[in-house]
């Protein structure tokens, strides 16, 4: 049985079969997903679940062992390095901990992708970026280097690097870990604006709750490599299936009834 | 003995791919510098990093080995009465043999170990995947300039330090023990021949090329090895790697050199 | 991307066509840049424009600042409403002189 999650119209990303195998552990177990264009589809699931390797494997930084992943009507798995690059420039990635380089400051980081693939005007490229960083709130930060930005700045300069080159899809990995409220409520909004403003594509991975029922259109599910399902955030919240229900309801831990077993845990013997 | 076989077999294939994919980084990295756009600056600001602050390290330590050679020489040859060899001695060790080994060997202490340490934690920092994803080759954008810069950067850091070798056993010889000035420049001249000149060249070349190329791989490839999931740790344990699988290459490839031509 | 560049009644008229991406803002920035050096002011017309990227608003920002330092007038025509979100997005909606008929910029000058 191959039953694809997703909606019917034409899917920015389409995922089919896809099995990622790290000898001898099978990490993703036939995934099969369609994420649809210009809305905003969070892959939610616990740490070990899959959700790093599938979102690896949808940048083309990992190569499954077998299915594939068509992006923007390219299956970058067979494809070759010029086709993958092509799709790539379409592409911008917020990694979780920023990533930006260490030895460029903020605007550098933000103009590579410029400087490398474009032959705009010097100026055009420094205009571009005050107004990428502008969007993120960031335009005092232009100089600075990433050793000099705190956890929630350096994210916000990671999307702004990301959305540079105006791409049609914009993944991010973990928006809110770690961050403040308010810095995470700033993100998620940007997030909405970029969504209905530029149209753009976004993947959201991440397993904050509190962020994932504001800005998700589609949600994906994942658990132990497979997604168990995949619907709107109000389909999850009445899904039947008991993981799911576990994930949304973290209960609180259980009282503790005997007090000589809980002793015994803690002592030991 | 099974499980001690199939042990060993599992050291010798981790080794091969290890060797397999250093030279498979070297094969790429000049396919893609063979393709434009190419960019000088870059290589120009490696070879200010591995060239010029090297620099008095080299001048340092190529002082102290022609004196220390310079005293050797002399007490030996003093022993036989021939001190008028003292510069052809310190003239031929130190271009075709210590010259390129020495200046190698101070390299990956000094630039190589760093070059690892800053692709160990690009890698780990998920800064070469980001290039990746940027549809910027990370190996032609990275790697392509420090080999380069490697390449050119030994060579021209062995003459140095020849040449400052030269002059520390010049000092012992001809200023401390008063060994007559003609000699030593006469027997230098006589003796190093172009071809001695030309091998000491060919080996600094040669190990520039490897010792930056084996730094290079260590990082970039960190994620590839046990080292990739430890962090900061593996970063550490990849440079460590690094500086002696690059020491031993430099000497082991003086001795193939020396035996083969 | 098509531009077309139109002088007389006083000021220069650019009619901008299809999509502004990457590739032809370089070409824009020329346009308006060439303009605002004649010395006549600009009024720039959005109105078919499909698609409008951040250099493109770039190169429109830049000329802006060009113009105002050389105390010209310049506008923007007809534009659309997803270039405007595009501008609200930037902030930049409040800064630019936006014009939905060529002779209200007319009657400024």
């Amino acid at each position: 049985m191959t039953s694809v999650a997703g909606t019917a119209a034409s899917p920015a990303i389409s995922i089919r079969n896809l099995f990622v195998d790290y000898f001898p552990r099978r990490i993703l177990t036939d995934v099969n997903l369609d994420i649809p264009a210009s809305q905003i589809t969070v892959i939610m699931g616990q740490s070990g679940a899959g959700k790093t390797t599938l979102l690896r494997c949808m940048l083309g930084l990992k190569k499954p062992s077998s299915g594939s992943v068509h992006i923007l009507g390219t299956d970058i798995v067979r494809a070759s390095r010029r086709e993958l690059n092509a799709v790539r420039k379409q592409m911008g990635v917020a990694f979780q901990g920023g990533a930006l380089f260490s030895s460029m400051s903020v605007a550098e980081n933000i103009q590579l992708a410029l400087r490398e693939h474009t032959s705009l005007d010097e100026k055009t490229i420094q205009i571009m970026t005050r107004i990428k960083l502008d969007m993120v709130n960031m335009l005092a930060a232009e100089n600075l280097m990433p050793s000099e930005l705190s956890g929630g700045m350096t994210k916000r300069a990671a999307l702004a690097r990301a959305i540079v080159m105006d791409p049609k899809l914009l993944f991010f990995d973990e928006p809110s870990a770690g961050l403040d409220p308010s810095t995470a409520a700033e993100l998620d909004q940007l997030m909405i604006t970029l969504k209905t403003t530029l149209r753009m594509t976004i993947i959201v991975v991440t397993h904050e709750l509190d962020s994932i029922f504001k800005i998700a259109d589609h949600i994906a599910v994942m658990a132990n490599g497979r997604v168990i399902e995949f619907g709107t955030p109000q389909q999850i919240i009445a899904s039947a299936n008991p993981e799911i229900q576990g994930m949304l309801n973290r209960k609180p831990r259980e009282n503790i009834v005997d007090t000589d077993a809980h002793l015994r845990r803690l002592v030991g013997g | 003995m099974r499980a001690a076989l199939e042990k060993l077999g599992a050291v010798v294939l981790g080794w091969l791919e290890h060797t397999g994919r250093t030279f498979n980084l070297l094969l790429l990295v000049t396919v893609e510098l063979l393709q434009p756009p190419y960019r000088f600056y870059p290589v120009v600001r490696q070879m200010y990093f591995i060239g010029a602050r090297s620099l008095t390290l080299i001048v340092v330590s190529g002082l102290t080995i022609g004196m220390v050679l310079g005293l050797q020489f002399y007490n030996i040859l003093q022993r036989f009465g021939s001190v008028d060899l003292l510069g052809a001695g310190v003239s031929l060790s130190v271009i075709r043999e210590l010259g390129p080994v020495m200046t190698a060997l101070m390299v990956v202490g000094r630039a190589g170990s760093s070059i690892t340490a800053e692709l160990g934690i690009m890698r780990i920092t998920e800064q070469i995947d980001a290039m990746d994803c940027m549809a910027i080759s990370p190996s032609k954008y990275l790697i392509g300039p420090k080999l380069l810069a490697g390449l050119l950067s030994v060579p021209l850091l062995t003459m140095v330090f020849d040449f400052v070798a030269l002059f520390g056993g010049y000092f012992v010889g001809v200023v401390m023990f008063g060994v007559a000035e003609g000699s030593y420049v006469n027997g230098m001249i006589d003796t190093v021949e172009w071809s001695d000149v030309r091998i000491g060249l060919e080996k600094s070349l040669i190990f520039g090329l490897l010792v930056t190329l084996i730094c290079c791989a260590e990082g970039f490839y960190m994620h590839l090895t046990k080292a990739g999931s430890q962090g900061a740790e593996g970063v550490s344990s990849v440079t460590t790697d690094a500086v002696v699988l690059s020491s031993i290459a430099v000497l082991y490839s003086d001795f193939l050199i020396e035996a083969l031509f | 991307m098509e531009c077309n560049l139109k002088s007389g009644a006083g000021y220069d008229l650019l009619e901008l066509s299809g999509e502004v991406d990457l590739q032809y803002s370089p070409q824009l920035r020329e346009k308006i840049l060439g303009s605002l050096r004649s010395g006549a002011p600009l009024l720039i017309d959005l109105g078919r424009v499909s698609y409008i990227d951040s250099s493109g608003i770039a190169s429109l920002v830049e000329g802006f600042q060009a113009a105002k330092s050389a105390k010209l007038p310049y506008g923007l025509l007809n534009i659309s409403s997803t270039a405007l979100q595009v501008l609200t997005l930037t902030r930049l909606d409040k800064i630019f002189n936006l014009y939905t008929d060529a002779a209200h910029f007319e009657a400024q000058l």
